[in-house]
């Protein structure tokens, strides 16, 4: 009944990477990794991707004839070829944290269970690479808390949890813990080091445990990489330009994106930006001030850069970007002119990693109320995402206790779909 | 090698003979011609070990490998079997008046189709069924599977409906073009094979029954529904060359014991350790403990299989404390492992402390306690911590865990889970009797008390939910696997499901302010104004849309009423049911141990058996005896020497994780851990919450709060505490204790070790600044930390190591990292 360890086979990696990570195939899609742009709280559709009436605000045409937005997000129009859009989402939670866990993991909250992630997944289906931490999430709100945890990897263990990190836009940012303190000399560490060794000599040869070698496996790891600048430095937003950084917005919404960027490009899987934090987009009240002056502006300046960036450096090719928030919003108006929570159906972008740019996935009603056809599950979404990164979408994963769950979670138990017209 | 001579020498001669031999069962009744039933022959040997014969036996009347089938002549029947000069016998009675067994589907086709895999969890009797076809695992429930297979169709998970036409499986004009034939034989292209062959018994069976119109025989009844299954021997010990056979007896609703070791699937857990054949026989594969599940008539079973290794000669007679010593030696002894030594005082001290308190112990109890000459005085010592401010404050913790308090899970207001939390906190300094405190929650009504875990993310959570939690934290089991289906392991049935949810399905809250809610049970006839819940008071069956009644898992129901709090039978029904009190003393005993007996805590299934039953048993009757009292508990499992044995292993003990052989360490939980660190450094945490009651005020806890003290997770930030797996209560925790690379990168680059041995005011800034020696130092450092004083050969060493420094306050300060990061330091052992 002994638990298996990994380490008995006497190998690790990084971020918990270990003999079985190291010896799993490579995702054999196109995607290589992905950036989810997090916008926290719920866009209106209809005043974003799919312009209707009901909207303030005209429909503009963008660069792919036959298409639509928002005049709200002008640059955007112009790279329409470089993101699709699915105006069919119909899922659950119809309020913040249900609908983040529902958006994030695919399945609805059930105190009994903690479900793993989309991120968490992808770092464990692909793996970590170039010793990077597999799984970021930026910047790390503490009044957000209870939605970063869904962000985590529920039953597939720690190593998968993002690592989250705080604002890059703020003058003191650094990483927790991945460089030494000032007061901490290279040859301190190894002082404590033989220290170290010196007093649990007594008690391991007393008592053993796998989880010993577990430890001492990942203080080695700490060590490299706290002595080792590549990975400190491309956490570092000062290697890049002041244009480039300028061009993304020296808010924490741009500065995030340029950080997935630097994290995507130095090996990291699945990066949430979620600059847009404490429900940015949860325009209860004056929805139309919030889309015009503070919303739209900066996702449409950063997602913009986000796309260029990412096509100069040769990435585009291999990321995903997805650009979403965790539902819709009601096609009427309130009393206090705001637009409150709608998962019936909604909108997103996505592109790059093999998703085509340039499309339209599902059609909403005349208000932008109801699904009217392709109704998109999050499963459907999630399908869409693992079959770029050619990773098998109908896996179930079983937990602790033997129950299986789907990684691509549809409604009605039904396993996702992949949207193939965008593959 | 030379502590490993005593027990190779021990392998003495030990063909010894059989004291006595015995048949079981040692009497036994056959009820209709053709039926049969297994006799073994069981041998006890002079150590208390047993072998079975029955393969070697000479059996009178002639009964094949101990199987005796009924003939048409009745009456009674002394069977004897003889093995050298030993002889046993058991009485049968045999009554074939009414001829032959009447047609059943379960016991005929069902029994093919549980014996054959077909229904097994991986396959068709998995949540889902396999291909379109479901069925129910081991055949629970005859009458649905006699549907799909007789009139066909596709299962579907949330409707009672086909999902396709229904096709029977069955061809009653040409029964070998039957699908269920064609796929079972392979002459169909099958995902599961080939199950029989076309000449085989269960082909014979299955086409008669096809070829008779597929009857289903008359409805189940007590004569026929499977109450219970029973396996011989619960737990197994085989030597390395032994085998055993398994018998296996369905107990009927109506009382009546039938044989269906033939009929039974065996499936063994880990094959390197044993292995079973389609009979039931039991063969070794390596040293070790596994178990064997046994499906049949819709139930499971497990037994406890463990190879043991060679006798121990002299096995020494172990001192004892209490009943818990019994059952764990005692298991021991069979299994030929020898316990570890009693612990050292100061193991024994640092691990009692951290288990009741949360709290290292401060070094002048150390060397006091260690110097005691007094025999009574780890008694005494037990007693003490019980008894002080800290033992409340780490149960409070404990408890607040298990219950839940955070500011998401209990309406989104620091009021509420303050109010909860200190329901707890008085619940634990009182002592409370733990079945009150279930029966509190429970039924928990109105603004005050434990009402508010009712309202997770301030929404009233859904019966099903609400209920499946009660059901996991009172009872240990996991009923949620039953919202949407049958059970796939237990016989829990989606309408006992329903119907205990149903007790949950009036909770209601009222209010208009959002913060000054009232939570209750929604009259019956009454519109309250609030269109959600008046169209949710009645809870519907998902699948067949029926109305509820809130009906226990015994079936009975409780209709509802307005004068009633509807939750009160339910609670008066649970702290009563035996897997109330099993569950409690299950949980405490893996916080004392690191493992339960029934392992993971909260997952009681027929197929998780209990690595000691009856000690399980003892402790829940020892429970309910003392009136729930937890505190007694704990100074029952405590001062048993079971608790107090070292954690140094010896060669019978060293691979032994789940027999209490010795204390396996257990890494301190996230919270103990900051506090010890507080507690060595003499730096406390200072916690910070941004979100508060009344706005958005960033605070500061008040000095001397302790990690333990804390409520909501998720209101006081800690990375530290997140590191190292503090959960977040907003679904039940489940602490991992797995080392991770954050926390390797966080001890040596991280604020919480450095910042606070660099700290003016803390304990070695002090020490240094008043001039006291290494050694005093050291001394101190180990005392505080590890709860021991540092052995000669340790403190040599590490002296040395010191004088070579060039900086003695930066030597010292690696020295405290060193040790604050060893393992010693960051288990209980």
């Amino acid at each position: 009944m002994q638990r298996r360890s990994f380490l008995s086979a006497g190998a690790l990696g990084f971020l918990g990477l270990n003999l079985a990570d190291l010896l799993r195939a490579k995702p054999n899609g196109k995607a290589q990794s992905c950036i989810l742009l997090w916008l926290e709280g719920g866009p209106s559709q209809m005043d974003t991707w799919d312009p209707k009436p009901t909207s303030s605000f005209q429909p503009i045409s963008t660069n792919v004839p036959g298409i639509q937005i928002s005049e709200l997000l002008p640059q955007l129009a112009r790279r329409m070829d470089r993101l699709s859009l699915v105006r069919s989402m119909h899922t659950r939670g119809s309020d913040h944290p249900q609908g983040t866990h529902y958006a994030i993991t695919g399945h609805e909250v059930n105190p009994a269970m903690q479900f793993p992630s989309i991120g968490s997944i992808l770092a464990k289906e692909t793996g970590a690479r170039n010793s990077m931490p597999p799984h970021v999430l930026t910047p790390h709100w503490e009044k957000a808390r209870q939605y970063e945890d869904y962000f985590r990897s529920g039953f597939l263990g720690p190593e998968y949890d993002p690592m989250c990190i705080p604002d890059p836009s703020k003058p003191g940012f650094q990483i927790n813990d991945l460089s030494l303190p000032k007061s901490v000399s290279a040859a301190a560490v190894e002082n404590r080091k033989s220290f170290l060794q010196m007093i649990d000599r007594r008690y391991r040869t007393m008592v053993e445990g796998a989880e010993h070698a577990q430890m001492d496996g990942f203080q080695t790891q700490a060590t490299k990489m706290l002595l080792n600048p590549a990975v400190r430095e491309a956490f570092d937003l000062s290697k890049e330009s002041d244009k480039l950084r300028d061009r993304y917005g020296r808010d924490a919404v741009g500065q995030s994106a340029l950080m997935a960027r630097r994290l995507v490009e130095a090996g990291t899987r699945f990066v949430t930006a979620a600059g847009f934090h404490s429900n940015s987009w949860d325009t209860h009240a004056k929805n139309d001030e919030g889309h015009r002056d503070r919303l739209c502006p900066p996702l449409d300046r950063t997602l913009s850069t986000l796309l260029d960036d990412l096509k100069d450096r040769g990435l585009y090719d291999s990321t995903i970007v997805l650009a979403m928030g965790e539902f819709g919003r009601t096609p009427f108006v309130n009393n206090d002119r705001g637009r409150d929570h709608w998962p019936n159906c909604w909108s997103l972008a996505i592109g790059g990693g093999g998703i085509a740019g340039g499309r339209v996935v599902g059609a909403s009603d005349a208000d932008g109320a109801q699904v009217v056809s392709r109704a998109t599950s999050m499963g459907d979404l999630f399908a869409t995402i693992y079959k770029a990164f050619g990773i098998d979408w109908t896996k179930e994963y079983d937990t602790p206790i033997g129950r299986p769950i789907k990684i691509a979670n549809s409604l009605e138990d039904q396993t996702g779909q992949p949207l193939n017209e965008l593959l | 090698m030379k502590t490993l001579l005593p027990f190779l020498l021990a392998a003495i001669a030990y063909a010894a003979d059989p004291v006595a031999v015995r048949l079981v069962p040692a009497t036994f009744e056959l009820h209709r011609e053709g039926a049969a039933q297994q006799l073994l022959l069981i041998a006890e040997y002079p150590d208390g070990s047993t072998q079975d014969l029955t393969d070697a036996a000479q059996w009178s009347p002639n009964a094949p490998a101990g199987l005796v089938t009924a003939k048409a002549n009745p009456g009674p029947v002394q069977v004897t079997a003889t093995h050298g000069k030993l002889r046993a016998t058991a009485s049968g009675r045999i009554e074939t008046a009414a001829g032959p067994a009447e047609f059943r589907f379960r016991a005929a086709i069902g029994s093919i189709l549980t014996k054959r895999g077909c229904n097994s969890p991986a396959c068709h009797g998995g949540v889902k069924g396999r291909g379109g076809l479901k069925l129910s695992a081991a055949s629970l429930f005859p009458q649905d599977d006699y549907e799909w297979i007789v009139k066909g169709g596709e299962y579907q998970v949330l409707s009672a409906e086909s999902k396709t036409p229904r096709v029977p499986r069955i061809n009653l004009q040409n029964p070998a073009e039957s699908l269920l034939l064609r796929k079972a034989t392979g002459a169909m292209p099958h995902g599961g094979g080939k199950r029989f062959a076309v000449d085989s018994p269960e082909y014979q069976t299955i086409t008669n029954w096809i070829r008779q119109g597929a009857p289903f025989g008359p409805p189940e009844d007590d004569t026929s529904r499977v109450a219970a299954l029973e396996v011989y021997p619960k737990i197994l010990t085989l030597e390395k060359n032994q085998k055993h056979r398994l018998l296996v007896t369905a107990v009927m609703a109506n009382g009546r014991r039938e044989d269906v070791t033939a009929q039974a699937l065996y499936v063994a857990n880990d094959k390197q350790i044993a292995t079973v054949a389609e009979s039931g026989l039991v063969s070794p594969a390596a040293l070790g403990e596994t178990s064997i599940l046994v499906r049949a008539a819709g139930q499971a079973a497990a037994v406890i299989v463990g190879v043991i290794g060679d006798p121990i000669a002299n096995y020494p007679t172990l001192p004892k404390s209490n009943f818990i010593d019994e059952h764990v030696f005692d298991k021991l002894r069979r299994l030929r492992i020898l316990p570890s030594a009693l612990s050292s005082d100061a193991e024994f001290l640092r691990r009692v402390c951290l288990d009741l308190t949360g709290t290292l112990p401060p070094p002048a109890r150390v060397t006091e306690f260690v110097r005691s000459t007094d025999p009574k005085k780890r008694e005494r010592v037990i007693d003490a911590l019980i008894a002080t401010p800290e033992f409340t404050d780490y149960w409070t913790f404990r408890f607040q865990d298990l219950f839940r308090v955070a500011l998401f899970a209990n309406g989104i207001n620091a009021k509420w889970s303050q109010m909860y939390g200190e329901w707890i906190r008085e619940s634990i300094a009182k002592n409370k009797p733990y079945d009150r405190m279930a029966w509190e929650r429970l039924t928990a009504q109105g603004y005050d008390g434990p009402t508010r875990h009712f309202l997770p993310y301030d929404v009233i959570g859904s019966p099903e939910e609400t209920m499946a939690e009660e059901v996991r934290v009172f009872f240990g089991r996991r009923l949620e696997c039953a919202q949407c289906h049958n059970h796939p392991y237990e016989t829990w049935s989606q309408d006992q499901f329903w119907g205990l949810a149903a007790f949950f399905g009036r909770l209601f809250k009222m209010g208009d302010t959002g913060n000054e809610y009232v939570v209750f049970d929604h009259p019956l006839n009454e519109g309250m104004g609030n269109a959600e819940v008046n169209g949710k008071i009645e809870t519907l069956h998902p699948r067949t849309k029926a109305k509820l009644t809130p009906t226990l898992l015994d079936g009975r129901a409780v209709p509802p009423s307005d004068q009633a709090n509807p939750r009160k039978p339910l609670a008066d029904w649970m702290v009563q049911h035996p897997y109330f009190a099993e569950a409690a003393v299950n949980r405490i005993w893996a916080e004392f141990f690191g493992r339960g007996l029934v392992d993971p805590v909260d997952d009681f299934r027929s197929t998780n058996p209990a690595t000691h039953p009856e000690l399980l048993a003892r402790l829940a009757a020892e429970f309910r005896r003392n009136g729930h009292d937890l505190r007694a508990l704990m100074r029952l499992i405590v001062t048993s020497r079971t608790y107090q044995l070292s954690a140094e292993t010896n060669p019978t003990n060293r691979a032994d994780r789940v027999n209490y052989s010795h204390a396996l360490p257990r890494p301190l939980l996230a919270e103990v851990l900051l506090d010890a660190i507080g507690q060595v450094t003499g730096v406390a945490e200072r916690f910070t919450t941004t979100v508060t009651a009344s706005g958005k005020v960033t605070q500061q806890t008040p000095s001397g709060t302790r990690a333990i003290h804390l409520r909501e997770p998720d209101l006081f930030h800690s990375r530290f505490l997140d590191l190292y797996g503090r959960p977040n209560r907003l679904a039940l925790p489940e602490r991992s204790g797995k080392a991770n690379l954050g926390q390797a990168l966080n001890m040596l680059a991280g604020p919480i070790y450095n910042e606070k041995l660099a700290h003016p005011e803390s304990r070695l800034q002090k020490l240094l600044a008043s001039q006291a020696t290494d050694e005093a130092i050291l001394q101190d450092l180990y005392l505080t930390a590890l709860g021991r004083p540092p052995d000669p050969a340790e403190r040599q060493q590490i002296l040395t190591a010191l004088s070579t420094q060039p900086n003695r306050s930066d030597a010292w300060k690696d020295l405290f990292w060193a040790v604050l990061c060893s393992r010693e330091f960051a288990e209980n052992h």
